[in-house]
């Protein structure tokens, strides 16, 4: 055992003493501004794979965006994220986190409506939407509403899924809302009623 | 002073009315008119006074600018400072009512642990847990869960030194706080005095791996003072795994923990852990740790969690599977008072948790035995739970556990039930 243990010891020692060169190395040349922005649809999606393993998905909205940054390093030593994935989901939820100013806002006073460089429904699907509604539009984490269900959102008028989609919407049943433009903040009118026409034929009835 | 300047503009104004007009236009006018004429002009000359007032109450001075910039940049610091500090944490409270030993039932208070964080930038973070609870007797008691400080040295690496939550297995260090443990209680072997060591005192080297083809992964490796054995009757009774200032043993503990992640949804992790103990306390009184022989101590982990994120069979969505074993062992020595023979201990459990679709409702399921070094700790527990999720991070615990123990009626062999309020922040 005695053997076992000093080998043990010597190549964890190794191990260790290796990982703290290399790392002393990363971050004598690492550019030092915080927190450097990360990707929002990887965080997105990382978001969604990482947080549910261990506990409820906690809303953007639950906490402040610099409480956020704490709450995300935290994170990166319990759930074993890498400091890119860390970064990534924190975009996410900061972006996520805005809401719009004012409590009610009429459908014309929400956005731009001449967005002439909309971009495809199912890319901005894919890139922002997907995290949580799933691939199949049935939901990708738990509470979140089934799209293809014939009677559920997609049967509602576009205007008001246009309104419910920019302004963010708590589902009964729910563990959190939609954040406002699902949290992302870049999309226009255009791109949302794109995402709207992108919905109904993939799963509308 | 203002009235008097309003009144300067006039006169002009009326002095030049006046000499436009010929004599014998005012001459014809009759004095009411001119009466009334005069009234109407104070009357405005009233309301471009107030307008005036208004006007100086809006505008802004060169003072009021400058304070205005200052406090943007007030702001702005507030927004973006090298240090941030952020208070976390969770309690909770609850009920509990053990059948078969004499138990009456009684309201609790479970516990009280704030999570401070200090922050500054992206290099270093201090973060300490308090775990602070009421004895029977009503004092109350507070220990520190742990207290390290964390440097990011690059993506893949960081630096942790201090007391730490044990990386063996999940439970511990993942899952215990009240908020995200779907029931009301720890798995027998789990919680203090158990078979996994709980917390312990060193240097830790963790980080997440970039992934591979698609494959996450992430490590844990230390070195700590280890644990402490507590012997009673003649036998090893008892680990003191619970992170100590002073490795009383002189040989320090080295493991650690990898997990891999083959889908995003599965986990599966391999943890162990490897050093010397000693015995020091016997039948309740400390005792010499030097005069007692070192032995060998191992501990094995393997864990696993599945969340069914994503499935075409509705009713499926919202599962979620989790099990954890964990074996630790003590060996013999021919030295000193206290008990000669080794020992160990031995849990493992596996849970079912699922979320009712579109409901704030849970049901959870636990099944868990384990087998102590002495008898009267063995404990084989049907753990049954309905929760209900105000939020995320508000639930309500509803839980019955089936237990059976080595000894009838005693504590580990008494049905209980459970209710706990539990929040975390």
């Amino acid at each position: 055992m005695k053997r076992i243990n000093r080998k043990t010891i010597k190549m964890m020692v190794g191990v260790v003493a290796s990982l703290l060169v290399s790392g002393a190395l990363s971050s004598s040349v690492q550019a030092f501004d915080y927190p450097v922005p990360g990707d929002f649809a990887l965080g997105a999606q990382q978001w969604a794979d990482s947080c549910t393993r261990c506990h409820n998905l906690r809303g953007p909205a639950e906490l402040r965006d610099d409480q956020w940054i704490t709450t995300m390093f935290h994170m990166r030593l319990r759930a074993g994220l890498t400091g890119e994935e860390t970064r990534n989901i924190l975009t996410f939820i900061q972006a996520s986190n805005n809401s719009l100013p004012g409590g009610s806002p009429t459908k014309a006073s929400l956005i731009d409506a001449n967005g002439t460089n909309a971009q495809s429904g199912k890319a901005i699907y894919d890139q922002t939407c997907i995290a949580c509604h799933g691939a199949n539009g049935k939901g990708a984490i738990p509470g979140v509403p089934d799209l293809t269900d014939r009677n559920g959102r997609l049967s509602q008028p576009d205007d008001v899924l246009l309104i419910n989609v920019v302004r963010g919407l708590q589902s009964s049943g729910s563990p959190m809302a939609m954040p406002p433009k699902g949290g992302n903040p870049e999309l226009s009118e255009a791109d949302i009623r794109a995402v709207i026409e992108y919905l109904h034929s993939s799963f509308g009835p | 002073m203002k009235t008097w300047r309003c009144h300067n503009g006039l006169l002009p104004i009326l002095t030049m009315l006046g000499l436009a007009m010929p004599i014998s236009v005012l001459a014809d006018v009759p004095l009411e008119t001119l009466k009334t004429q005069v009234e109407q002009l104070q009357m405005q000359l009233k309301a471009i006074q107030a307008k005036l007032e208004e006007q100086e109450q809006q505008s802004a001075t060169k003072d009021d600018v400058y304070q205005l910039e200052k406090e943007v940049v007030q702001a702005s610091e507030w927004l973006s400072p090298n240090t941030i500090v952020h208070l976390a944490g969770y309690g909770d409270v609850g009920y509990s009512k053990s059948y078969g030993d004499d138990d009456n039932g009684d309201f609790r208070v479970g516990t009280f642990a704030p999570i401070f964080h200090f922050q500054y930038r992206d290099l270093v973070m201090l973060e300490a847990e308090l775990e602070i609870d009421v004895e029977d007797n009503g004092e109350t008691n507070t220990e520190l869960e742990y207290m390290t400080i964390d440097v990011f040295m690059n993506d893949y690496a960081a630096f942790v030194a201090g007391k730490f939550l044990s990386p063996i297995g999940q439970f511990r260090q993942n899952l215990h706080p009240s908020w995200i443990n779907k029931m009301a209680s720890a798995p027998p072997g789990f919680g203090h005095d158990g078979a996994a060591p709980v917390s312990d005192v060193g240097f830790q080297l963790r980080g997440g791996l970039p992934a591979f083809g698609g494959i996450r992964s992430s490590y844990a490796i230390f070195a700590s003072n280890g644990p402490t054995l507590e012997s009673e009757d003649g036998e090893l009774e008892g680990i003191d795994a619970e992170g100590f200032n002073e490795d009383a043993d002189g040989d320090k503990v080295f493991g650690g923990r990898v997990a891999i992640l083959p889908v995003p949804s599965l986990e599966i992790g391999l943890s162990g852990a490897t050093g010397k103990a000693a015995v020091n306390s016997d039948d309740g009184e400390s005792i010499d740790i030097k005069l007692e022989g070192e032995r060998d101590y191992d501990v094995y982990g393997a864990d696993f969690s599945y969340q069914l994120m994503s499935s075409n069979v509705d009713w499926l969505q919202g599962l979620g599977l989790r099990g954890e074993y964990v074996k630790t062992k003590v060996g013999s020595t021919d030295k000193g008072e206290a008990a000669s023979a080794g020992a160990s201990w031995e849990t493992w459990y596996t849970q079912a948790a699922y979320r009712i679709p579109s409901t704030k409702i849970e049901a959870v399921v636990r099944y868990t035995d384990f087998d102590s070094a002495v008898d009267s700790g063995d404990q084989k527990q049907w753990g049954w739970g309905l929760n209900y999720l105000f939020s995320s991070n508000v639930i309500a615990k509803l839980n019955y556990e089936l237990n059976e123990g080595k000894e009838k009626d005693s504590a580990t062999d008494s049905n209980r039930f459970l209710f706990q309020l539990a929040y975390g922040f």
